[in-house]
């Protein structure tokens, strides 16, 4: 040993002759455990912008701001009657529904499944995408049947001397 | 030896928890219900001090055996 170290460089091909790893990458239960609890870390972490994201959505401070725009007279649709248009953009396109004398619902009317119009079904109250049977709550826009899982971006109306106008949209995805 | 790996079946039953709230958490995220995607996301969070804990716990039954 000592002859070894007073040869400099001495006749040694392994140069890693001083590692010694002495089991230290053995998986015991102890650091099973460990790595279960570093994986528990993970999600708690992986979790944050998730939970970030759905607060800012509940807050509303992604929400955007448009001029407003008129849709129709109040004279001109008829209590049960529908009205399409185009709210913000002039593709996007939207559909008022009035509901009853002072009620008005409007909604992007592009169906959260295939981006197909949907339609404003009279008789069974409902709105329906014609492309795969999808049907949407005319109250709140939820999806009640069919493929779409979300709802509706639903247009706020305003009412000014007898016209309808488009205000803001709660949700707008481009 | 069976008591020794309750802490074991413990933490992966934290770890089932977490994948089953990380799925429900994405999920209602996709489908607007925020309220739901950050209450999954509050008890993820949650779950980690949860297994943190048991992991300590477990120490501690170790060293007053030996």
């Amino acid at each position: 040993m000592s002859d070894k170290n007073n040869k400099i460089p001495f006749n040694e091909d392994n140069y890693t002759h001083n590692i010694n790893r002495n089991n230290e990458r053995k998986l015991d239960r102890r650091g099973f455990m460990k790595t279960l609890v570093g994986a528990a870390g993970v999600f708690a972490i992986s979790s944050l912008p998730w939970g970030t994201l759905a607060a800012k959505e509940l807050t509303g401070l992604s929400d955007k701001k448009y001029p407003k725009q008129k849709i129709t007279d109040v004279k001109s649709i008829a209590v049960g009657d529908a009205v399409d248009f185009a709210f913000p953009g002039e593709h996007d396109s939207a559909i008022l529904i009035r509901l009853s004398e002072n009620k008005y619902v409007a909604y992007q009317n592009a169906c959260t499944h295939l981006r197909c119009p949907v339609f404003w079904n009279k008789n069974e109250e409902e709105m329906i995408c014609p492309c795969h049977h999808g049907k949407f709550n005319v109250q709140t826009g939820e999806p009640i049947a069919g493929p779409p899982r979300r709802p509706l971006p639903e247009i706020q109306v305003k009412i000014e001397n007898g016209a309808i106008y488009a205000v803001r949209v709660k949700r707008y995805e481009a | 030896m069976k008591h020794k790996y309750r802490n074991v079946v413990l933490l992966l039953a934290v770890l089932m928890l977490n994948i089953i709230f990380t799925q429900y958490m994405v999920h209602q995220y996709f489908f607007e219900h925020y309220k739901n995607s950050l209450i999954a996301a509050i008890i993820n969070v949650g779950l980690f001090p949860i297994a943190f804990i048991i992991y300590k716990n477990d120490k501690k039954g170790v060293s007053t055996n030996e």
